[in-house]
């Protein structure tokens, strides 16, 4: 069971993907993303953030996903933020940067 | 089949295991997860995500 | 993308997206018989005799490809007893072969334990267990003899099987108030997880809605030991009409009929919800061109539902953010107005409500599938018949106490 971790612990330095439990279905507001495991429905408010959240797994690092997805910089707390949330929930996890 | 969605096959058993140590279906929450007025706290920080249960919305079994 | 949906600000609350209605379900609740072995006597579909215009097989699988192109999470399968469908598995792995997650609700009475095994080594399917008595004193005289049984035993199957987490499900009913620690204590024992939900006047509820529902301090009750057992009890969002005497429960408080999830019928037949199966709720059927898909966007009910809700009366309540005047199901069935206070009203205004209704005026469940008592009438047992033209339900349950009969 996932435990949730503070937000603050959130690495945007470390490679990440979407967990293969969580089914993502785009909205005109964003995105639902749904935990096959943990039941847990999250309502993500930004198509900006749909877009980097499918991207993870094909980065490097968070931050290079959030840049590909043109997260303007002075934004980039708030989609930290975000991702924590994700990644607390068990929504997104860390990958082998490979 | 809307390919921009990321889409999760069925995953066996076996495979689930191999991939993570918990099994897909839910144990029951533990107490060490913040309360939901926790998580409100964090969502109204966020801005960005909100977090609900799937047995949270009035109208199914 | 339909027209009514808009680009959210941001911060835009989530409840307010959902009551405009989303493009597709979240999830949904799926009756595939009204088929059932048992006969409870407040099954909200009115179920124990298959309707022979059910959907076949391939019609079956044909809604499962439509939820997975709209990207439906989940189904709730559901009856009558869903099991008893002989195609019951073929549906159950092609949804979960095709993107759609399961739940399925079951009386228990096909749960052996080669069935558990199987349930507890597959993905994406889950179980819930009806139960209404934390013993067979109070559950049966509500589900049956032996029902207890029954379901105690499909939930010692699950344990053994290793299945952790499946649901025990309970209908709150008057028996039963008093039951909550006993309820939680089974749930623990065998690993599942409590959920309890709100008894409403739908299908046979109707008929024992005025005995069974929970009284005004039950529900104090009910709500106070729900706030002190947080997220560790699912609801089903059931009782956001509770939601004035305090804080709000977890859950969306939220109708979420016609707009996140609705109901799919034996016979096709889609509805806000499975608490509603009446033609005031019937959006359409999937076997009509474009199928459920659309029915979903294009009805006429769900389009009206979408649409901004006054709230009528209750819009001026305090407590009317969190309450959203109750459910619709509640006030339809009790032969209130919509627009008006939820039978059961925290503030007391539904029960004035109900003593001002014309009570003989009150719409019938909307179909009636349950089987016919086999007792004959007789001088020394007579069976007090209602106008619907079937057996008083009341006198079932003492009957069934009296006699230990069978319904068969």
């Amino acid at each position: 069971m996932t435990e949730i971790a503070p937000t603050s612990q959130f690495d945007l330095d470390r490679a990440w993907t979407v967990d293969p439990r969580v089914a993502l279905r785009p909205e005109s507001f964003g995105a639902l993303a749904y935990h096959f495991g943990t039941r847990r429905l999250s309502f993500l408010k930004s198509r900006t953030l749909l877009c980097v959240v499918q991207q993870l797994g094909e980065h490097a690092t968070g931050r290079d996903a959030c840049r590909a997805a043109a997260v303007p910089d002075v934004e980039l707390a708030t989609y930290q933020a975000a991702l924590a949330r994700l990644a607390a929930t068990g929504m997104i996890c860390e990958r082998d940067p490979r | 089949m809307l390919d921009h969605a990321v889409h999760t096959p069925p995953v066996t058993a076996a495979a689930q295991d191999s991939a993570a140590p918990e099994r897909a279906l839910p144990d029951p929450p533990n107490g060490q997860q913040p309360t939901l007025a926790e998580d409100q706290l964090l969502v109204e920080d966020d801005l960005l995500i909100e977090d609900v249960s799937i047995d949270g919305m009035c109208g199914v079994y | 993308m339909s027209p009514s949906a808009a680009i959210a600000e941001p911060g835009t609350r989530l409840v307010e997206q959902f009551q405009a209605g989303l493009d597709a379900p979240i999830c949904l609740t799926w009756e595939l018989t009204y088929a059932c072995n048992l006969a409870c006597v407040h099954c909200l579909s009115s179920s124990g005799r298959r309707d022979p215009r059910e959907l076949s097989t391939a019609e079956c699988l044909g809604v499962i490809d439509e939820l997975e192109l709209m990207q439906v999470f989940y189904v709730n399968i559901g009856g009558g007893e869903p099991t008893v469908r002989r195609d019951f598995w073929e549906i159950v792995d092609y949804a979960t072969g095709h993107h759609v997650g399961v739940k399925f609700s079951t009386n228990g009475s096909r749960i052996t334990a080669a069935v558990a095994q199987r349930l507890a080594a597959s993905d994406y399917v889950d179980v819930q267990i009806s139960l209404d008595g934390a013993t067979p004193e109070v559950n049966d005289p509500v589900r049956g003899p032996g029902s207890y049984d029954t379901a105690i035993k499909a939930m010692r199957n699950l344990a053994e099987a290793g299945f952790r987490g499946f649901k025990l499900s309970v209908v709150m009913t008057r028996t039963n108030v008093d039951q909550l620690d006993a309820f939680k204590a089974i749930a623990d024992n065998y690993q599942a997880q409590l959920r309890i939900t709100r008894l409403r006047p739908s299908g046979r509820g109707a008929d024992v809605w005025d005995e069974l529902h929970p009284t005004a301090v039950q529900q104090r009750i009910l709500y106070d030991w729900l706030v002190a057992h947080g997220e560790q009890v699912l609801t089903g969002d059931s009782f956001f009409h509770l939601a004035g005497y305090g804080e709000p429960l977890p859950g969306l408080n939220l109708c979420g009929a016609g707009r996140v999830v609705c109901l799919i019928d034996p016979i096709g037949d889609v509805y806000a919800c499975p608490f509603a199966i009446h033609d005031a709720f019937l959006a359409g059927n999937v076997r009509q061109p474009g199928g459920f898909t659309a029915v979903w966007r294009e009805s006429e009910l769900f389009r009206s539902l979408r649409a901004p809700q006054t709230g009528g009366i209750c819009h001026s309540c305090q407590h009317f953010d969190s309450c959203r005047g109750g459910c619709m199901a509640a006030k339809f069935f009790t032969g209130l107005p919509l627009d008006g206070p939820d039978p059961e009203c925290v503030l007391g205004h539904g029960e004035a409500a109900l003593a001002r209704r014309d009570a003989g005026a009150m719409p019938r469940p909307g179909s009636d599938h349950s089987r016919v008592l086999p007792a004959k009438a007789c001088d020394e047992s007579p069976l007090t018949i209602l106008p619907s033209g079937q057996p008083d339900p009341l006198i079932r349950i003492e009957r069934l106490i009296e006699d230990g009969q069978r319904l068969v």
